[in-house]
């Protein structure tokens, strides 16, 4: 059983059927178009090619004609598809879409171009648009050049030179100095100018050729652009090559006509690109000789140079490093110095490293010759001074840098040759192969003094142990220090001190109690028993047992009863009765500890 | 004590940081040259080109293990197994633990024997196999020389620390008998390597037959041979000879040439 919703449902999307089924009947319009249709040699003009769509699926649209002319060079392509859809009743789903393709030329002579339909494929079926003619009528300037021959303009200036004129595109060969001394650095730039977009990946150049010249190319990794108007027209221009030349002969010396091809950039991913092809013009440089008077050895440019060995002391038969390094502007891989011989030591060939960079515009660097110098005989060398001539270019004058002289010694006698290795003549083994395989990097250490024999290992070793007795001295001072404050003899004299501190406060009370505390730890000491809190009869017992006399055990019960009287009434007590009081305790004290105690 | 400590600390660590600086660099390109040309012999081929050039770095003051391990297998692949033996063994003395080297070694070994027993029949070569050696064969001299250093250091360390705080903890006995076993077999370890227990610097021999004599001349009486590759321990010297015993226990004079040693100058007593 259907519900009527259900119904109504099916009934609407059959009609949207229906209606996106009647849509399937395309239509297409083609349009070809050119604003304007009529120009000057030289200017531009756009050109459309249009296709619009009802309902269908365009499967193809072709200009043939596009690249019928020479005469009418592409300048950039556009292309766009917009595209629209729409729902109605009765009328179904409706699309509508349209591909147009725009394009910026460039008339280059005059003629009248006609140009054939474009066509465009929908649904199988094909459309075509309506032909099309274009006129270039002749420029002032065209005309006064001949077509063939792309002729500079009229208003070549110098800043034109080493470079032949193209409206679109041309190389130019800057070289700032064209007279130098023989081995002075010219600076070359080959710019390319173009009035055309550049696909930045499809340039190619070929450098000049640079006979008779010593070459520092400065790496180009990207093509960066820059604007300059030339005869009031826009170029974009490009540095191909930059490079610093150092010329090796005097008379003139060519640099040679740079080449480059490259494609013009088009937006459109179906068109082929332009290819164009371009060639400079050669440079001649002027090169003159030295002036004289001068060192015949003298190198162009301004140097310091700086000597080192790695050592001063070698075991006799060992090798000592010399590094001379010379630092300056100029052809630094022109320099060459020679190490004169020295007595006692053979000299290895040296090993020659050079880090040339830019100095703003100046080409320099560094140098470095590093000798291996091998004491053969024990005494003090002397590598003497190594002096390095030159003239400066641009203060034409000639100067001289210099090292100072090193010495280095070796010690012992030379070690006696290792017996001499010389391979047998036995054919490898079979089992040759399992040997190896050799190592290719080594870290070539020179037998360095073992850990044990720098001074400071005896050291290290023994500070532990050192600071250990050390340690112990000092602790065992502090500690008997210690044992001492705590001694019986010690609280007693203790006792006696703070007593007589307070006799002079005059502090009865505090004074008392000290009295008191000086006698009872005296009896403590000498008893080995506490006779604090006994009554009087206890302690008479007590010191008789222990070997006291009478008249001491006496005199003790006297003083302790009259000084814990004295402490409770203290207001009562003069500083004469006090040192009294201090002095018979002293002796009392002083009696106790005489006292031989009983077997 | 804080102090103290400090000062022990900054006293160790000056001596680490300082046995550390490495040497001055400043030769290495041309030796680096030297080597590279003994490399690109060696790969061709021409062992002799390659022991040249790296007895040519010897000389100059390179003391290397693997220099000495590429002249010691350029030696093994020309067929010469004592100086290989001599050369592995000097690169193992400045690098124990180098594994290749004392592969190669073993290779050497088997070679020269299996060579000789095609001759002889049966062929043995003199090495030796105390335990110590064998015990502190994979220790570099100077690793024992830190590990002394620093077990010194913990051992009066941790001394201190029980005289001073009177402590007697577990812990602290633990350290006290961790750092005396260390301490003393770091100590035991330099003496072996430096040849204190030794009787002379280690050597191989080069040659094959070498007459041991009574006395430093070549008309003094055979007491035995020495055949290469066995290793021996020089005990004197007398102009161009020099007294070896080798590991059997046969002692007697050689020349100097048919002998090397593997310790340098530093390395014995």
């Amino acid at each position: 059983m259907i519900r009527p919703l259900t119904l109504v449902c099916l009934v609407a999307i059959g009609t949207l059927t229906l209606g996106a089924t009647a849509a399937a009947d395309a239509e297409a319009e083609v349009f070809l178009s050119a604003t304007p249709r009529e120009v000057r040699a030289g200017q531009t003009f756009s050109l459309e090619v249009r296709a619009n769509i009802k309902g269908g699926g365009l499967e193809d649209l072709t200009f043939a004609d596009l690249k019928k002319y020479p005469e009418l060079s592409v300048i950039s392509h556009q292309t766009s598809r917009p595209m629209q859809v729409s729902f109605g009743f009765g009328s179904g789903m409706k699309v509508q879409s349209s591909l147009s393709h725009q394009y910026l030329m460039r008339a280059l002579r005059p003629g009248t171009f006609e140009f054939s339909p474009a066509v465009a494929t929908v649904n199988g079926k094909t459309y075509r648009s309506n032909p099309l003619t274009i006129v270039v009528v002749a420029s002032d300037a065209a005309a006064t050049a001949g077509p063939s021959s792309p002729a500079p303009p009229p208003e070549v200036g110098e800043e034109l030179s080493g470079a032949r004129y193209d409206p679109r595109a041309f190389l130019r060969t800057v070289v700032e100095q064209e007279s130098v001394y023989v081995g002075q650095q010219v600076d070359v730039t080959v710019y390319l100018y173009t009035h055309v977009g550049v696909a930045g990946r499809s340039v190619n150049p070929t450098k000049p050729a640079m006979d008779g010249f010593w070459v520092y190319e400065e790496q180009i990794t990207a093509l960066e652009g820059s604007l300059i108007t030339i005869n009031g027209t826009q170029y974009r221009a490009y540095v191909l090559q930059k490079a610093a030349a150092f010329p090796q002969r005097t008379g003139e010396l060519t640099i040679g006509a740079p080449k480059v091809a490259f494609d013009i950039g088009t937006m459109s991913l179906f068109d082929a690109p332009e290819h164009i092809e371009r060639t400079g013009v050669p440079v001649t440089i002027d090169v003159k000789p030295l002036p004289k008077p001068g060192p015949v050895d003298a190198f162009v440019g301004k140097y310091s140079v700086r000597a080192r060995l790695d050592r001063q002391n070698v075991k006799t038969g060992n090798a000592v490093t010399l590094r001379v390094d010379a630092t300056g502007v100029g052809n630094i891989q022109d320099l060459r110095i020679a190490l004169p011989p020295i007595a006692g030591v053979r000299t290895l060939q040296p090993v020659v490293k050079d880090q040339q960079r830019f100095y703003g515009k100046a080409l320099g660097g560094t140098r470095s010759w590093e000798w291996i110098l091998i004491a053969e005989t024990p005494g003090e060398h002397t590598v003497p001074a190594i002096e390095l001539d030159y003239f400066d270019p641009d203060s034409q004058q000639y100067g001289s840098a210099s090292t100072q002289a090193l010495k280095f010694s070796s010690t012992g006698i030379a070690a006696p040759a290792q017996p001499t290795v010389s391979p047998k003549e036995v054919p490898a083994s079979r089992e040759a192969a399992v040997f190896g395989p050799i190592r290719m990097y080594s870290a070539l250490t020179r037998g360095a003094t073992p850990v044990r024999e720098r001074n400071w290992f005896p050291w290290l070793l023994a500070v532990p142990p050192l600071l250990f007795i050390l340690l112990t001295i000092g602790v065992s001072l502090a500690r008997r220090r210690e044992r001492r404050k705590t001694s019986a003899g010690a609280v007693q004299r203790t006792l006696i001190d703070e007593a007589r501190a307070a006799l002079r406060g005059n502090d009865p009370r505090t004074f008392y109690d000290r009295v008191v505390a000086s006698i009872t730890h005296a009896l403590d000491t000498r008893t080995t028993e506490p006779v604090r809190g006994l009554s009087n009869v206890e302690l008479r017992t007590r010191l008789v047992a222990a070997g006291f006399d009478d008249d001491l055990v006496q005199r003790v019960i006297n003083e302790l009863e009259g000084a814990d009287f004295a402490r409770f009434a203290a207001s009562g007590v003069n500083t004469e009765e006090m040192e009294r009081c201090l002095q018979r305790t002293e002796t009392i004290v002083e009696r106790i500890h005489r006292v031989k105690g009983r077997a | 004590m804080r102090i103290l400590w400090a000062v022990l600390v900054t006293l160790l660590a000056a001596g680490v940081v300082s046995a550390q600086q490495p040497e001055p660099r400043g030769h290495v390109s041309k030796l680096g040259d030297i080597f590279a040309a003994a490399n690109v012999a060696a790969s061709r081929g021409d062992h002799a080109t390659a022991i040249a050039r790296h007895q040519e770095l010897i000389a100059a003051g390179v003391h290397d293990p693997d220099v000495y391990f590429n002249l010691g297998t350029s030696l093994a692949q020309s067929g010469d197994y004592p100086r290989a033996i001599l050369n592995y063994e000097r690169a193992l003395t400045l690098r124990p633990s180098d594994s290749k080297a004392s592969a190669n070694l073993r290779s050497a070994e088997r070679a020269l024997e299996e060579t000789r027993a095609e001759a002889e029949g049966e062929a043995s070569i003199q090495r030796s196999s105390s335990i110590s050696d064998a015990l502190y064969r994979r220790f570099t001299e100077n690793g024992l020389a830190f590990t002394l250093l620093v077990a010194n250091f913990l051992f009066f360390a941790a001394l201190a620390w029980a005289w001073v705080r009177r402590s007697r903890g577990r812990g602290l006995y633990a350290l006290l008998a961790g750092s005396a076993v260390l301490l003393l077999f770091s100590a035991l370890g330099m003496a072996i390597k430096t040849g204190l227990l030794r009787e002379g610097p280690r050597a191989v021999v080069l040659e094959d037959r070498v007459a041991l004599r009574e006395g430093p001349d070549p008309r003094a009486r055979v007491r035995g041979e020495a055949r290469g590759g066995d290793r021996g321990e020089l005990v004197d010297w007398d102009r161009d000879f020099v007294k070896i015993r080798v590991i059997g226990g046969l002692e007697g004079w050689a020349p100097t040439t048919a002998l090397g040693r593997i310790d340098s100058d530093d390395a014995t007593h």
